[in-house]
């Protein structure tokens, strides 16, 4: 997913990263294309619900990531500052599908260099999908934590908790101050 | 007076309903919100030892550091994430389970096997073998800080072959003494040889790993004196590895060790570190089978046995 973005357009990736304002610059003919090359549970057609949050990944200070690009369910994973951190990963706990969960719950765990790191919900909701490539491969979650390293799938019931989370910008400055 | 209390306490019975009575005392509870505790197992039972661990991880104040030494019976301890039969000859454990008189060693009868919360390897646990597991706030946690405590504290009773390796374990060195170190280097000893020796240092204490959102649990093993060295390695030897292709964590297996210290001396001198590390600690507090009634204990408790195995083999 995102690592074919980040192959097919960088720059495009880039603008992934940045808030909403500036991602509207990006073609939209090339915006749906890549798209398209997504879970096939993923509209081709933008909502006209998703508004600003349109392609706009948000993080957690636990380092978790959460993008809501696609209406019907948002993405969870770990950050690549948490990926790096924590080196490589040789095991991946999972949630499993239909569990309901609030913000901050642990919903899965992550193991490497000896250590179980709990991995927590940046917001409540129902678990709706989980990546089982995770199981065969936990080292996807180094090679692309932000793309296929991705953790499972989350049907948000509160979507002002949202509101809370950092963006990239924020998120890159809260990293880069906490050392 | 003692017995005057004794008389009160029984002529007047509880108000409070039975599901709100707590077994632990409002004291001890208290005492979780210490910025410095330590505490002391007088059970031998790892189910119970690992679910106080457990509940001091999730319970005690967010800043606070705490100390816990324990030691269990022959149980065999798998990491969060291992498959028992890869790790674990079944067969043996299963046969030391059976109520018949044992003719065949190893003969020490019954060996728990428990599935703890941390990651890491399999490793066996006997009376000769104690158990230290430093928790603090997830800011203050490096991978080694405590492990080199241990160090500290094992150079403190003349261990000088010790040291923290690469891997956050601790070992002994087994050459001459032969290289210039800084003594206040826990990560290095006159008496290490080269990577490549054929005499590899041996493995008296081995760390694993439980981080949370706000607190990071560190233990380790420490091999003071076990009478089983020789049969270890038949329990942590899987006849079925070769032929199974399972997911989970594997064990990296090292050479091991007895340091040669009492158990005594080797609690009194981390103790003694951890005080000096953190600043003064009132006096251990004992923790034992009181602590099995309270209830989140108890739900930990059975959360810790390895379920997934036929009970034949």
């Amino acid at each position: 997913m995102s690592s074919a973005i980040a192959q097919s357009g960088a720059a495009v990736a880039r603008l992934l990263q940045t808030p909403a304002k500036q991602a509207v610059r990006c073609s939209r003919q090339h915006y749906l294309r890549l798209r398209a090359q997504r879970s096939p549970f993923t509209p081709a057609l933008r909502s006209f619900s998703v508004g600003g949050r349109v392609m706009q990944k948000r993080y957690t200070e636990d380092h978790e990531w959460i993008d809501t690009s696609d209406p019907e369910s948002a993405t969870i994973g770990i950050s690549t500052y948490a990926a790096k951190a924590l080196g490589d990963v040789v095991y991946v706990e999972l949630p499993v599908e239909g569990t309901e969960v609030s913000k901050g719950d642990a919903i899965g765990a992550v193991e490497s260099v000896k250590s179980a790191s709990d991995i927590m919900t940046p917001v409540s909701g129902t678990i709706v999908g989980v990546n089982n490539v995770l199981e065969e491969k936990p080292s996807t979650i180094n090679k692309s934590p932000e793309g296929e390293g991705w953790l499972a799938k989350i049907k948000v019931t509160d979507e002002s908790e949202l509101s809370a989370l950092m963006d990239a910008e924020g998120y890159r400055k809260f990293t880069e101050e906490s050392g | 007076m003692i017995v005057w209390k004794r008389a009160c306490r029984s002529a007047r019975p509880s108000t409070r309903p039975l599901s709100s009575r707590r077994c632990l005392s409002q004291r001890t509870l208290d005492g979780l919100e210490r910025p410095v505790q330590s505490y002391i197992s007088t059970s031998r039972d790892p189910y119970l030892n690992l679910s106080i661990e457990h509940f001091l991880l999730q319970k005690s104040a967010p800043e606070s550091t705490i100390l816990f030494l324990y030691i269990n019976r022959p149980s065999i301890i798998l990491g969060r994430n291992q498959n028992p039969w890869l790790e674990v000859n079944l067969a043996l454990l299963n046969a030391s389970g059976h109520d018949e008189l044992e003719t065949e060693p190893p003969g020490l009868g019954i060996v728990d096997l428990v599935r703890r919360r941390s990651g890491g390897g399999t490793v066996f646990h006997d009376e000769g073998n104690v158990n230290w597991t430093v928790i603090c706030p997830s800011k203050d946690f490096t991978r080694d800080k405590h492990a080199e405590m241990v160090v500290r504290a094992l150079r403190t009773c003349s261990v000088d072959r010790a040291r923290v390796n690469v891997r956050h374990d601790i070992v002994l060195d087994q050459g001459e003494h032969a290289l210039c170190t800084d003594p206040e280097d826990t990560h290095s000893t006159p008496y290490q040889l080269a990577e490549a020796d054929a005499i590899r240092p041996l493995k008296v204490s081995g760390s694993a790993y439980k981080l949370t959102r706000q607190r990071a649990l560190h233990h380790g093993t420490c091999l003071l004196s076990s009478p089983n060295l020789n049969i270890i390695p038949d329990y942590l030897h899987s006849p079925a590895k070769p032929y199974m292709t399972a997911r989970g964590v594997e064990s990296v297996s090292s050479p091991v060790g007895n340091i040669l210290l009492t158990n005594e001396r080797f609690i009194a001198a981390v103790q003694e570190q951890f005080a000096k590390l953190y600043g003064a600690v009132d006096d251990a507090k004992d923790v034992g089978d009181e602590w099995r009634e309270h209830s989140p204990v108890c739900k930990g408790y059975d959360e810790l046995k390895v379920t997934d195995l036929p009970t034949t083999i």
